[in-house]
């Protein structure tokens, strides 16, 4: 609708222009054909100068030398009548013209021609001065009209304008009618397509190349979809797969090696390194399930729980949890949350929220082997919250803040591993952004900005 | 009727978990030894596995376990369909043992009926603690089992949760039921950080927002009863912004 206005004003609005600017150029062709016009008729005299320039002395009329060449040079002829019809002056008169005339003859040239010369007439005191052109160089018509007609004009000039004027406006709107008509099932099948439906349109009428190309592109980009899903779909899968057939594997391994860390029978040096086994399979078992939940986010193939979550108390019970499995002395982890961020909730899935916050946690503790203060704090926007986790711990580097703030590939295995990616990656999944920075003071900041579904 | 009769006869034929038959269904036999092993270890001494589902059924109609550890993937099947057979058949309590982690799959294990799933790889511990709960509330389910609670002592005072008496040098205190709720609750978890969330779950069956004060109030209380000095606690002890931690408990 809105576009439609829009084509429709724009018609509307040029075909006034047209019309305006067609007018400019008619009036200022008219201007000047009139100009040009007088300036043809007009020569360098009148018949009036002539008339009045013809004098007479002694009874002699006399006509200055140039004007008596003027007229020559212009093929005219000139001559006075006296009042009774014969000519007393002449200057170039043609053969043909007649010497002496009737009333009648006179009241017809003065108005037309005489013998098929042009010719002007103007009162001379001794009669009547007449200019002859040569033949068929001047074309007349008398012009006569009823006075009535001629007051009306001022009416009917503007108003035959003004319904030119709104004829092409009519016109601009029925023309933009049509175009409207025409582009519209493409503008559709343009949308439809921005949103990855098929698109199939009718490839008739003035447009139907365009549609034909839309058609085209159409199952074109289907055909891309398809191919990208597949591929997307056969790494998940092949991701799940091998991890899959470790798990089996691992079990065996994790499981003897638990056994033989707590056998009584072995040395104690033989019981650290079963234990250093245990240990790192429950690290490769992590990467599994990390690496399992990155592709499975990156591909939107991990179903969403969309659950309401207070934040306050799993930002509680994630810390005493950190605390409570026996966090050595040498970390700390604080809570800061004033009273109007307690009952903060927000949409999703618990535990993932719980995995991308214990995530930066563990983070800040890995890197900082020799101990840090953790924060943890919430904080209330407008419409949103903001939940960081900070440490004054080593902080990143520049390099790795860019490779986290503006990942270049989505699943990226550089530096800090997935935990961080499964950061973005979850709080992406919940309609927020996670920004990482480092601390003037030393240590860093993870800020992750999550929508808040009870925005009272 | 009949589920209190199979209690019964299971109660008259076992003494405790440990004579429970245990089938166990996995293709992997290097698995299936190991799993043997660790469950012979903990004590269970009658075990049998499968390793697949032909072989599954055959003996449990053959042997009729009394718990049953099943593999989701089988060369033959799947797990859940061979458990809802198997369910079809008698209430014989199910543990998951997969390899498969997605949430659907545990959540459709869990939704058809299974007492546990477990992922792997897993520890030994893990399994053993996981089965021991499972066949403990199948076949000793709270009624029958020892309702005793515990007796404890911080200091020099003496708590018991069976009466919620509390003798302290001060004289011989009641506590009331909340205090009893959050002081079992502090036990439960004793020398670990119990939030005021799930504190407040225990006593008021919600989250902390809202009854902050409450609960510092009944915490003021249960402190002046059992802590020498209340205004110097020694044994529940504020973590800021966290909970309460519940420490130097002495078991008697």
């Amino acid at each position: 609708m809105k576009s439609m206005m829009k084509i429709l004003t724009r018609y509307v609005l040029s075909a006034t222009g047209v019309t305006l600017i067609l007018l400019v150029i008619n009036f200022a062709a008219l201007a000047a054909w009139t100009v040009q016009a007088g300036k043809i008729a007009q020569k360098d005299y009148s018949v009036s100068q002539l008339a009045d320039s013809l004098t007479k002395s002694d009874s002699v009329y006399t006509l200055s030398e140039s004007l008596k060449n003027k007229i020559k040079k212009q093929n005219q002829w000139a001559m006075l009548l006296s009042d009774d019809g014969n000519v007393i002056w002449s200057e170039n008169l043609p053969s043909d013209v007649p010497l002496k005339y009737s009333v009648s003859d006179v009241a017809g040239f003065t108005r037309w021609y005489l013998n098929g010369y042009p010719v002007y007439v103007w009162r001379h005191p001794d009669g009547l001065f007449v200019l002859g052109s040569k033949k068929g160089s001047v074309w007349k018509h008398d012009i006569e009209m009823p006075q009535k007609v001629m007051d009306n004009t001022l009416v009917w000039v503007p108003a035959v304008l003004i319904l030119n004027g709104a004829a092409a406006i009519l016109l601009a709107l029925l023309f933009g009618m049509r175009l409207f008509r025409s582009l519209k099932p493409l503008a559709r099948g343009i949308e439809d397509m921005a949103e990855k439906r098929t698109v199939e349109l009718s490839t008739n009428g003035l447009l139907g190349d365009l549609a034909a190309g839309i058609n085209k592109t159409s199952a074109q980009l289907a055909k891309q979809e398809a191919a990208l899903n597949k591929r997307d779909n056969a790494r998940t899968t092949w991701i799940a797969g091998v991890s899959h057939d470790i798990r089996t594997p691992l079990s065996l391994i994790m499981g003897y090696a638990s056994q033989l860390e707590n056998d009584p029978e072995l040395p104690q040096s033989k019981r650290e390194q079963a234990g250093i086994i245990r240990r790192q399979s429950q690290r490769i078992k992590t990467l599994i399930n990390d690496l399992n939940l990155a592709s499975k986010l990156e591909y939107d193939m991990q179903p969403l729980r969309q659950d309401s979550v207070a934040l306050a108390p799993l930002l509680r019970i994630i810390a005493a949890d950190f605390l409570n499995s026996g966090l050595s002395g040498s970390y700390s982890i604080n809570v800061a949350m004033d009273e109007s961020v307690q009952n903060v909730l927000v949409t999703g899935d618990e535990e993932l929220l719980r995995r991308a916050v214990s995530n930066l946690i563990t983070n800040s503790i890995r890197h900082n082997p020799k101990g840090c203060d953790i924060k943890v704090t919430l904080e209330k926007g407008f419409g949103n919250c903001s939940l960081s986790v900070s440490d004054n711990g080593v902080g990143f580097t520049h390099e790795m803040l860019n490779n986290l703030n503006y990942p270049k590939s989505s699943v990226e295995l550089k530096n800090h591993g997935l935990g961080l990616t499964i950061v973005r990656q979850i709080i992406k999944a919940h309609g927020g952004t996670t920004e990482f920075r480092n601390l003037p003071e030393g240590g860093c900041t993870i800020v992750l900005c999550l929508p808040v579904s009870n925005k009272d | 009727m009949s589920h209190i009769c199979a209690i019964m006869i299971v109660v008259i034929t076992m003494n405790d978990i440990f004579d429970c038959k245990l089938l166990m269904v996995d293709d992997e036999p290097e698995l299936r030894r190991m799993v043997s092993e660790i469950l012979r270890r903990e004590g269970f001494m009658k075990v049998i596995s499968a390793a697949g589902c032909k072989e599954a059924r055959q003996l449990f109609a053959s042997e009729k376990p009394d718990g049953v550890i099943l593999d989701v993937s089988l060369p033959d099947g799947d797990g859940f369909s061979l458990m809802r057979e198997f369910r079809a058949m008698s209430a014989v309590p199910v543990l998951f043992l997969s390899a498969r982690d997605e949430d659907e799959n545990r959540l459709l294990g869990l939704g058809l009926g299974a007492d546990d799933y477990i992922t792997k790889p897993f520890l030994p511990r893990e399994l053993t603690l996981r089965l021991r709960a499972v066949l403990s509330r199948a076949y000793f389910p709270v009624i029958l089992r020892r309702t005793e609670k515990p007796v404890f002592r911080l200091g020099e005072t003496e708590i018991d949760l069976n009466s919620g008496m509390v003798s302290a040098k001060a004289g011989l205190f009641t506590l009331t039921a909340k205090e009893f709720t959050l002081l079992e609750k502090l036990y439960e978890n004793r020398e670990k950080i119990v939030t005021g969330d799930s504190l407040c779950r225990a006593a008021w069956g919600d989250n902390l927002y809202g009854y902050e004060n409450t609960l510092m109030v009944h915490i003021r209380r249960l402190r002046e009863k059992i802590e020498p000095e209340p205004s110097a606690p020694h044994y529940l002890i504020t973590v800021r912004g966290l909970g309460y931690k519940l420490t130097g408990v002495e078991d008697k």
